[in-house]
Parts: C-alpha cells; structure tokens; sequence
C-alpha cells in the first residue's frame, strides 16, 4: 500500500469516528439504566443494558399515538406528492399550451418562499380554511414541491414523444396514457421523489409547530420538541424516543442508497 | 364528413384543455399555501394585527418597518444570523469538497464510508439538538469527561454564550456536510480523466493539479453548493430547539426563532412579525437570484 493510501484510510475512519459517533452514542444511551445516565463521569459504552427508557417512553404520554400521526403524514402526503407532481411534471415536460411559461415562473417563485418566510400567514389561512389542528394540514400542502415538479419533468422530457401518440392513434384516454405509459416509464424518479418526500415529512418541524396544537395530533418531531425537562426520568425517555424515530429514515436509506445519491445530485433536492 | 370534423374540433378543444387539468392539484395547492399567504403576510406587515385580534386591525403604514430598525433583538438575532451564515458557509464548504475529494479515491469500502457520511443528513434536525446537546451539555455529558480527562478543567459549556454559539456551528456542519459531500462527489467524477493524465505527461504536481484542472472544472457545484448552503443556514431554527433553545441570552436566536416567538408566543404581534418575514424574505429573494444568475454562469 502507498503512504498516501494509507494516509486516506486513517482520514476515512476518523471522518467516521465524527459522523457515526455521536449517533452511537446516543443509542448506546438510550439503553443504560438512569443511575448511569446521569452519572458524573459518563461512559461511551453502557456498563449495563437495560430498556428501562423504552418502557418508560411507552408509558408516558401518547408515544404510539406520534408514531402513528408521522406515518399518517409522511405516507399518505408522499402519496400524494408523487401523484400530483408526477402530473404536473408530465404537463409541462409533454404539452405546449398557454400560459406554460408563466405556470412555469410560478412554480420558479414559490421556491423563494420558503415555509420560514410565509409561517405566520400560513398560520391564519390553515384557520380559515378550518384546517388548523388537523393531520390534512400536514399532509397536503407539503405534497406540492417545486422541486418535486422539477424532477418529474426533467426526467419524463425524455420519455419519447412516439410513444404517446401512438397510444393516442390507438384511442387510448388521457388518463390512461398517463397511468399505462408515464407512470411506468417514470419509475425511477418516481422513487427519488417518495424517498425525499417521505424524509421530509418524517423529520419535518416547522410544519407541525405551526399547524398542530393538540398533544393528539403531535407526530413524533414535534412530540420530541415538546418533551420537557433537561435532567431526570424524562431525559431518558426522549434519548428512546429520539433512537426510535431514526429508525424509519435507517431502513428507507439502507434500501434506497442509490435513490438518495441520485436524488442529492439533481439538483439539490430541497422540500 | 361535417361529423368527423366536428368531433376533431372537440378533439383538439379536449387537448387543449388537458395540460391545465394534470397542472390543477399542484397550482391550486401553491395558490391557498404559498401564494396567498405571500400576499397576506406582505398585507399583514402594513397593519397592528395581533394572534388573538385576528379581525380587528388598523393599516399602520411602514411603522412596523421603522420599528424593526431601532429593535436591539431583532438587529441582534439578524446580525447573529449573518454571523452564523459567514462563519458555517465556508466551513461546510470546505469540508465538504475535501470529503468529496478523499471518498473518491480508490479505497476499500468506499460506499461504506460514503454512507456513513452521509447518514446524519437523514436525522432530523430536532434529533440532531438532541444528540449535541447530550454529549456537549452540562455536567452528565461525554464532551466535559472527555476534557477533564485530557486535564483540562471542566468546562461550562452550553451555558457559555461562545460555546453554544460554536456549538450550533458543529452541529450543523455535522449534519450537513454529508449532503453537500454527493454534490461534489457527482462533480468530481464527471471530471474526465483524460485531463490529469495530460497533466500528469506535462509534469504537473497534486496542487497544480487541483487548482488547474480540479477547482476550476467545480466550477458550477461549488456555486450550487454556496447559495444552496447559504439560504439553508439563513433559516437556522429546528437545529436550535433541543440543543440550546435560542440560549444562553439569545446567544444562539436567530431570525425565524424571533419570528416565531413574536407572531406566537412573546407579544403575539403578527403584523410585526410578518415585516420581519419580508426582511427574510428580501434576503432570500437576493440569494435565489444571485443563485439564478450565477447558475446561469456556472453552466458554461
């Protein structure tokens, strides 16, 4: 091996030591027991394994209920994500119509407005609309991203036209050459966008913060945000349920590398 | 004959018609949740509207505007904001080329390492609090062990307005500097080879090698990467919740934290906070045009 090489390991595995530790860590601490959580000179590794946190985790407030409204969201708004972005996508990739520029420079606007910016009006049309305090307003007014759009178009532009008339030729409806020839022709930036969708939703916190106020409808981000309590039992409660929300995100990434990679370089993929 | 006419009429009207019905879902979407509150909250930054008058408010004209100039915590979580901005911009920067640059080298494992680089960017950024706040907080915390071992005093760490500041800084460098590594990564290895080995015949040592060929061919990631991190850090909050709450003494507030806490929970002034919106969004507005311009630029 080169010396170069070698020093490239050791700044590869360092790197790691950086990345992978903290979140280690907090895994490892989510399993000892409170009289070592809270012990004046902490250990990187558990001197016992206990799942004490867990349970208590379990038995304080509505911890299944979290789970249950973060999957609602983040399934059912990528759902919807991709339904309608992919449609949209496939407008302004396959049809010259009216207005396709301006359409066009909306959809460019809106990537200047960023949740950040619009929170507190967002906040009084949510209660106009009788939305507010609802899972509906985490669901669909995240499904419509920009970028969404964008990847769904830049990817079915090369879809060849041919194919399309052709099924038009045959008497094929509209919607059926969507759902029969675009649908499955788009499938790998169809996964690109579920993947980033489903993060998004999954790790989202100002959404929430904003839209929700009953315990009831918290999901897990905003249930964890909302823990109280620097020191004592509920500390250890939020390192579980802090280990278990990454749990999801672990498995959607492990099965999706690629997809990330993919979705990383197209242009930074922002939600 | 007129049937079939009259049926390819319909026809070409249905095709017409076709590509507003697939754009509908998603344009009236953004026209109730972006659009419109865009108008309202330009609206709303001209009026004395507050969270719980909701309907109740007079047009104050630029008021709110004239009394964001002489508000000390405003101009402070703004200029805390452009600090923070100017001081992580260029760490992540760097770091995340360097990275790139070594990942694509010919290791072992190198999908492994480039994995676990890249994990952080997938915890959410309430997580991401909570994991530097564990190790770097108060006296239970690994970082304090860590320190008085190597015979350093402990340390008061996030109740030091300095420390926690920093600590903002590492934990947004460490959360996101995976991300930013895959655009590079992506740019570096479009880089024909083909240009080193020229190089390589003209003598050419590592550091011409990188400043001739390597950074000027990054050209347009590295201007991608700056605004996209750029406009990222702007918006620093969520990170904040969990790992030092805005604190010690508002060291660590920045703008969308003091918008919150004005529209939400301090003197719930909506129509105050919302001029705060239009200074962010003013902010924004340049950077995404810089990033339009200079994008254009970049492709070349």
């Amino acid at each position: 091996m080169k010396k170069a090489q070698i020093y490239h390991y050791i700044l590869a595995i360092i790197l790691i030591v950086f990345f992978l530790g903290p979140v280690i860590y907090i895994i490892f601490s989510s399993f000892k027991p409170s009289s070592e959580l809270f012990s004046a000179s902490p250990t990187f590794f558990p001197r016992s394994f206990t799942l004490d946190s867990y349970v208590e985790a379990f038995k304080k407030g509505n911890f299944l209920t979290y789970i249950g409204n973060s999957f609602i969201v983040a399934i059912s708004s990528t759902a919807l994500a991709v339904v309608i972005n992919t449609m949209s996508g496939y407008a302004l990739a396959k049809f010259k119509f009216k207005g396709d520029a301006f359409i066009m420079m909306i959809i460019l606007s809106t990537i200047m407005l960023p949740l950040e910016v619009i929170m507190v009006p967002i906040f009084s049309v949510l209660k106009t609309l009788g939305m507010y305090n609802s899972l509906l307003a985490l669901i669909i007014p995240a499904a419509a991203t920009p970028t969404g759009i964008f990847l769904m178009r830049q990817y079915l532009v090369t879809i060849p036209d041919d194919i399309i008339q052709s099924a038009r030729i045959d008497g094929a409806s509209e919607w059926k050459i969507f759902t029969r020839i675009i649908v499955p022709n788009a499938k790998p930036a169809i996964a690109t966008l579920a993947i980033f969708s489903f993060m998004w939703r999954w790790n989202d916190y100002i959404w929430p913060l904003i839209a929700i106020s009953s315990p009831k409808k918290y999901t897990l981000q905003l249930a964890i945000a909302n823990m109280s309590g620097q020191y004592g039992s509920d500390y250890s409660s939020i390192l579980a349920t802090s280990a278990i929300s990454m749990i999801p995100m672990l498995v959607v990434f492990l099965v999706f590398q690629k997809q990330f990679v993919q979705g990383t370089v197209n242009s930074g993929m922002k939600g | 004959m007129k049937n079939e006419k009259q049926s390819l009429k319909a026809y070409k009207m249905k095709q017409k018609i076709i590509p507003y019905l697939f754009l509908t879902p998603n344009l009236l979407i953004f026209s109730i949740f972006i659009i419109l509150p865009a108008f309202i909250g330009l609206y709303y930054s001209f009026t004395d509207v507050n969270l719980f008058h909701m309907d109740e408010f007079s047009f104050i004209g630029l008021q709110n505007y004239i009394r964001l100039f002489s508000d000390k915590e405003f101009l402070a979580a703004l200029g805390n904001t452009v600090l923070l901005v100017v001081v992580t911009v260029p760490i992540i920067f760097v770091s995340s080329m360097a990275i790139a640059m070594l990942i694509i080298q010919p290791l072992k494992a190198k999908g492994a390492f480039r994995a676990t680089y890249y994990w952080p960017v997938m915890i959410s950024a309430i997580v991401v609090g909570i994991i530097w706040n564990w190790i770097l907080g108060g006296q239970f915390g690994l970082f304090n062990t860590f320190i008085t071992k190597l015979g350093f005093a402990s340390s008061d760490t996030l109740i030091n307005p300095n420390f926690a500041w920093w600590s903002i800084v590492l934990a947004i460098v460490w959360s996101r500097t995976g991300y930013y590594m895959i655009i590079f990564m992506a740019a570096l290895l479009s880089i024909p080879e083909t240009l080193y080995e020229a190089s390589e015949m003209d003598g050419a040592n590592k550091i011409q090698k990188f400043r001739f060929i390597t950074y000027p061919s990054l050209r347009a990631a590295r201007l991608m990467v700056f605004i996209l991190v750029t406009m990222e850090v702007f918006k620093t909050y969520p990170i904040v919740v969990k790992l030092t709450a805005g604190g010690p003494s508002n060291a660590t507030t920045y703008t969308v934290q003091y918008i919150y806490e004005t529209a939400f929970s301090t003197t719930y002034e909506v129509g105050y906070a919302s001029s705060m919106s239009m200074i962010l969004l003013l902010f924004v507005t340049i950077l995404t045009a810089a990033n339009f311009f200079l994008n254009k630029g970049g492709t070349d």
